[in-house]
């Protein structure tokens, strides 16, 4: 009845609001783990009302990946990010795709055309800004503030609050409490900027993403499990936090509006990182001209194949790079055997690859000259990096958590009865909720 | 090299790293000829620096002095085209200009959209090797296509039009750690050529101690607080103090540079990329 009298009040269903908090690398696992505990009672509530569930992020299951496809709703092969970098193909140098070489309209662009205002904070792979229909202010890797914002009136109002665009990681060479610290620091200012937005800006999509989590996970992992470690009270603490901040949002949205939850990887206690350039090496498919290496500006024309991070495998084909020396005829039979030897890959007797894709199955659209020839998928806990100039195969970094693509997490406080699903539904199913029909996507509503 | 080697220049006095560039330069104009070399001039003061000692060797050697490539990716501070001209004039410089001007005539100010379409066949084909397929892009030097074709395509066409088999340039070890596997002498392909790095070993301080010491000429910005000049909007004043008075040990050079690749880098490598 009410629904009834809403749309008529509203034919234009300009009433139609979404809420989004992301939490990035943040694992479903973790969080039913959090709710049966006790650490996370706003959310076990919400969860009465709605639907939590496990979701698969993107492959490779890196943010700017996987973010791109949430923003988008489509497949890398239309949006064009395969990772957060890429190897010019004459020069070998560097080059770090930014918001500029995102390929496809991204939800606040497609909301715009229907006058819908968007507020975007702290999104990946959001750098630099562009004009919206809206606020947006950059996330990871975003380098400049001002440069990060839109518009003008937006960069003030952060300025004035010494809005911080991400956690200071070189802490962490200080101390984990150092760190620790400097996440809250973050977390904090950046919770408030959330609020302020939220509660004075109109918007009818609001996009908020926390990133703390992930910085969390990759430094202080070790603390979760270990209760003698001298952080493990942060990381608990700091996940009462968020979930104090999903109840305030949850406090505007109400079951009115519909609020999504959403992360973009899961994270998992790394057992060893495995540098797939060294395993190449070894195998002797990669070379090059220096030893140690730097970068790839030093390859080797008789190499074959390279890895950019963190397992995107690159057949260094002789009429595309530079220095390339495979042809196109032998294309094929290369990936097979490298497959089967990734496959067979051991370490400390215990399997590493669990699964590694060909291009064609997981990519398709116009941009697919960035898009990797394999990518593999690892066992939990085996961290697979492109790492140049790494000599051993396997080894530790302080870093003790990593990523998983399987177990990222969607809620949303509505009945979904679909289980299956992918980072890519996400977008579709935002833009259905906002009234708008007719938008082309790879993912599918969820509604 | 090995690292103990390294170690052993890089702890060198002044003089002997001067000693030592000079070596280098001298064996580059043996090996190449003077004509057959270049030297990449940016105005700034570590290629003035080598561009002074080039100076000195060539004086030693009684051969003249080889041309300077300057490459002008149409943004560049007042204050550089100042020390340019200047030490052109004091040091009798045969400097070129290196200009794509086919892009740079399409647009009137930086920020402005280039048509892909109206460029010649060489830009062309440039863009294509990048992979980039849109139909038009933004004239800005620090860009990613803009920077290519300003940058990169200017100095090629430079290279390929003066027969260049030996190109100097001004890099340093401690300027950041993607430089530290750099030789004196380091083949490249695509045009075929030789870098020469003369000033490897010096560090930012010795740079300025060698200024200082043998009054060399440099441009002003470095007064205002600049530390490492790139192109104009997209570099910034580290600090309002001159530079060789701020804390080169402690802080970083290239942190006012606004492409910014070494801190996205530094960023990616914290989270465990690279």
């Amino acid at each position: 009845m009410l629904g009834f009298l809403k749309k008529k009040l509203s034919p234009k269903d300009s009433s139609k609001k979404v809420i989004v908090l992301g939490i990035d690398g943040v694992p479903y696992s973790l969080l039913v783990r959090f709710m049966n505990e006790g650490i996370m009672p706003n959310l076990s509530a919400m969860v009465k009302k709605g639907t939590l569930t496990d979701m698969t992020a993107s492959i490779p299951e890196v943010s700017s990946t996987s973010w791109s496809t949430f923003m988008t709703g489509v497949n890398p092969g239309k949006h064009g990010i395969y990772g957060f970098m890429e190897v010019q193909k004459d020069s070998y140098k560097w080059r770090f795709p930014n918001s500029s070489d995102i390929k496809s309209g991204t939800l606040w662009d497609i909301a715009g055309r229907h006058d819908k205002k968007s507020i975007v904070l702290n999104l990946p792979s959001t750098y630099p800004a562009k004009k919206l229909n809206g606020i947006l202010t950059a996330g990871f890797v975003a380098l400049d503030l001002k440069k990060a914002t839109y518009p003008e009136s937006a960069y003030e109002y952060l300025k004035s609050i010494d809005y911080r665009m991400d956690v200071d990681t070189q802490k962490a060479k200080e101390s984990l409490s150092a760190l620790s610290a400097d996440i809250d620091q973050a977390f904090e200012i950046r919770k408030n900027a959330m609020l302020h937005f939220l509660d004075n800006e109109e918007w009818d999509l609001f996009i908020g993403v926390i990133t703390e989590t992930d910085r969390l996970h990759h430094y202080l992992w070790c603390a979760l499990e270990d209760k003698s470690h001298s952080e493990h009270k942060f990381f608990i603490n700091f996940y009462k936090k968020i979930d104090a901040l999903i109840g305030e949002f949850y406090k505007r949205a109400g079951q009115e509006i519909p609020f999504i939850i959403v992360s973009d990887h899961g994270s998992t206690a790394i057992k060893k990182e495995i540098y797939l350039n060294s395993w190449l090496r070894e195998k002797g498919y990669l070379k090059f001209k220096k030893e140690p290496p730097g970068s790839f500006e030093e390859i080797s024309e008789d190499s074959r194949v390279f890895v950019l991070d963190p397992s995107r495998f690159y057949i260094h084909l002789k009429e595309k790079y530079s220095r390339g020396c495979v042809d196109a005829g032998e294309y094929e039979g290369l990936r097979q055997k490298l497959k089967e030897e990734l496959l067979s890959l051991e370490i400390d007797g215990e399997k590493v690859i669990k699964t590694v894709f060909m291009k064609e199955e997981l990519y398709s659209g116009n941009y697919n000259s960035d898009a990797p020839d394999l990518v593999a998928l690892s066992m939990h806990g085996y961290d697979l990096k492109g790492a140049v100039s790494k000599t051993e195969i396997a080894g530790r970094s302080q870093l003790t958590g990593g990523h998983t693509r399987d177990d990222a997490v969607f809620f949303i406080n509505r009945d979904v009865g679909e289980r299956d699903i992918n980072i890519v539904d996400v977008g579709p199913t935002i833009i259905s909720l906002l009234g708008i029909k007719g938008e082309n996507f790879d993912g599918r509503s969820l509604l | 090299m090995t690292p103990e080697e390294k170690e052993r220049i890089m702890g060198l006095s002044i003089e002997e790293k001067i000693d030592q560039s000079k070596k280098v330069i001298k064996e580059a104009i043996e090996k190449f000829g003077h004509e057959k070399i270049a030297i990449a001039w940016t105005g700034g003061k570590d290629s003035t620096t080598m561009a002074w000692l080039f100076k000195a060797a060539c004086k030693e050697l009684s051969v003249p002095m080889p041309k300077c490539m300057f490459i002008d990716e149409g943004y560049v501070f007042e204050e550089i085209w100042d020390v340019v001209n200047k030490l052109k004039k004091e040091w009798n410089l045969n400097v070129v200009i290196a200009k794509n001007t086919d892009v740079s005539d399409k647009a009137k100010n930086v920020g402005d959209m280039v048509k892909v379409s109206s460029l010649n066949e060489r830009n062309r084909a440039e863009i294509v090797k990048l992979g980039f397929e849109d139909a038009e892009f933004p004239f800005e030097p620090e860009s990613y296509v803009g920077n290519h074709l300003m940058k990169t395509v200017a100095m090629n066409m430079f290279m390929e039009k003066h027969g260049v088999q030996a190109l100097a340039t001004a890099i340093r070890w401690d300027e950041q750690t993607a430089r530290v596997a750099e030789g004196y002498f380091s083949p490249r392909s695509n045009p075929p050529h030789t870098r020469v790095q003369p000033i490897l070993h010096f560090k930012e301080r010795d740079i300025w101690n060698t200024i200082q010491k043998y009054k060399i000429p440099f441009c002003s910005l470095y007064y205002q607080g600049y530390r490492s000049l790139g192109a104009k909007g997209s570099t910034v004043k580290m600090s309002d103090i001159p530079a060789w008075e701020q804390d080169l040990e402690n802080t970083t050079e290239r942190a006012g540079r606004g492409q910014g690749k070494e801190e996205i880098m530094g960023k990616l490598r914290d989270l465990g990329y690279m």
